[in-house]
């Protein structure tokens, strides 16, 4: 069984307009899922209803085989964070230990151990030497990377990042991405990513595409961006590696790199055999 | 007003910053009801000099603490104008035109705003030498014996320290409202009065948007992170009385006794 589950979940906040209709797809253990839409094509919603954070109203939602549904949320916490847009509104603590402690307190970490496990994921994101910075001392980044030490402070199997890219400047951009691709390669965490940057999406096992509210496409990002013309019909971006494939294939020329630099070999293999 | 300090923690080293909350906090109702006692200048000039001591303690500079007055300035002026008009009591001191300007109406002013002065700076020493964090522990402490009743001491206290961890966040967010509304035209400065309410509307209504949308995103990261109100948590910080607390408290129960005493024999 895969790692999360949903069979036809929807969701309205007015009871009128559904913002999340009929949408089934699953979820592999350790994959580096992204979704991808529109503004207002349910992504934020779908993530929301998959941490819990708002209640199942149709279908169903199974985390490791148990149900999303208020009597499992203390056991689905354990095993699902989420990471916002933006930083500044998931800053809980007055400095950046007293914010990674804040999850350990709801788990009932005792005291004596919270340092030892606030130190060991400061380590990790990076920021070892602000643990008593404040909030508004920190970059962008910086606070992202705050937010996710607390979550992975909290060991969970799935973390899921919500436009937590988007807020930030190119520098930190890069910063948490690199996090978030070392967490799905090298920590067997489940990465989901709601996001709008299609490069960051090429880099993932699996794409799930959402118009309207309804799953569009779901599949490999190479096989989501072969059907190129169906996403310029929801007028979603092609990246330009897909556009340049797509060029150099009306002109019957075939290249399979998987990024720039391949494509760019490819093409001067070409031109010297010729 | 991104140099206001109410209100703001200043993360430093210190002798005031290392009291344990609870200690600062009991010191902060004994020193506010000292200020609200005495009736003369020398139970005033006691409990300043007190303050100043903490304030050297603390080391924090006064310029800074000054400019948590800054906001009161108008509400002086306020309060010295309709004591002007309505107070006619005590030795004519001058005329401003027509309107008398009496002993007691300076004398009433003045006694009020070094009462306020004094309230501010004591608070403002309370928030810049402890954190949100610890303040949240230092009150939930307090107000414990409340629980008896059911009170949701808990929730309070962490309602208190959000509300106190999110001021600098919320002044930069009015700050670039107002920015964005100046630079569509709104004059914050100039104009008649209800072209100044028209232009704190301008600047009030989307503040209010952004900090609901501010809460509400901050309540889902607190439930995303396990946060269950009342439910039952761990604490990082442990707080513990030291030697230092229970002088500190002394000397603020010290001060509180000479506030009476000022009273009853000055």
């Amino acid at each position: 069984m895969s790692l999360i589950e949903l069979k036809e979940v929807g969701y309205s906040y007015n009871g009128e307009q559904k913002a999340v209709d009929g949408i089934s797809f699953s979820i592999e253990k350790g994959s580096y899922t992204t979704i991808i839409g529109h503004n207002g094509s349910g992504k934020s919603t779908l993530a929301k209803l998959m941490a819990g954070l708002l209640p199942v109203q149709e279908g169903s939602i199974h985390i490791d085989s148990l149900k999303v549904c208020e009597e499992n949320m203390p056991k689905i916490r354990e095993k699902l964070g989420i990471v916002f847009q933006n930083p500044d509104n998931q800053f809980i603590g007055s400095t950046v230990r007293d914010d990674i402690a804040f999850g350990l307190e709801n788990r009932l970490v005792e005291s004596e151990k919270m340092e030892g496990i606030i130190d060991e994921y400061a380590q990790k994101v990076g920021l070892s030497g602000f643990l008593d910075y404040e909030p508004q001392n920190l970059s962008g980044g910086q606070k992202q990377r705050v937010a996710i030490a607390g979550i992975l402070a909290m060991k969970p199997e799935i973390i899921i990042f919500d436009e937590a890219t988007s807020m930030l400047d190119p520098k930190g951009k890069k910063e948490i991405k690199k996090l978030m691709y070392d967490l799905a390669g090298g920590d067997d965490i489940t990465v989901i990513s709601i996001t709008h940057d299609i490069e960051e999406v090429l880099q993932s096992d699996e794409c799930v595409v959402l118009n309207k509210g309804k799953l569009f496409m779901q599949d490999k990002p190479e096989k989501v961006f072969a059907k190129a013309e169906l996403l310029k019909k929801i007028d979603l971006d092609i990246p330009f590696i897909e556009q340049t494939r797509d060029t150099f294939m009306k002109k019957k020329l075939k290249l399979k790199a998987k990024d720039l630099e391949g494509m760019a070999e490819e093409l001067w293999r070409y031109r010297s055999n010729r | 007003m991104n140099n206001l300090v109410f209100g703001k923690y200043i993360p430093i080293d210190s002798f005031m910053h290392r009291l344990d909350p609870r200690a600062k906090l009991i010191g902060l109702f004994l020193m506010i009801a000292a200020v609200f006692i005495p009736k003369s200048w020398w139970a005033f000039l006691m409990i300043a000099v007190v303050e100043l001591i903490a304030l050297l303690l603390a080391k924090i500079g006064i310029r800074m603490i000054a400019q948590s007055f800054k906001p009161m300035i108008v509400m002086m002026i306020f309060l010295l104008v309709i004591n002007v008009l309505t107070l006619h009591t005590g030795e004519l001191l001058f005329m401003i035109g027509s309107v008398p300007v009496h002993h007691d109406a300076i004398f009433n002013t003045l006694f009020v705003v070094v009462r306020l002065l004094l309230m501010i700076s004591i608070t403002t020493l309370l928030t810049a030498t402890t954190k949100p964090l610890d303040l949240t522990l230092g009150i939930e402490w307090i107000l414990k014996p409340l629980e008896v009743f059911r009170f949701p001491t808990h929730e309070i206290a962490m309602m208190v320290s959000i509300a106190l961890r999110f001021i600098p966040t919320i002044i930069e967010e009015t700050m670039r409202i107002m920015n964005a509304q100046k630079s569509r035209g709104v004059d914050f400065e100039n104009g008649s009065l209800s072209q100044k309410i028209t232009s704190i509307l301008s600047l009030i209504v989307p503040l209010f948007s952004v900090a609901f949308e501010r809460a509400y995103e901050l309540a889902d990261a607190m439930e995303a992170r396990g946060y269950v109100p009342g439910a039952e948590r761990t604490r990082y910080h442990i707080l513990k009385f030291h030697l230092a607390d229970y002088l500190f408290i002394l000397i603020c129960i010290a001060v509180f006794a000479a506030s009476i005493l000022s009273r009853i024999f000055l």
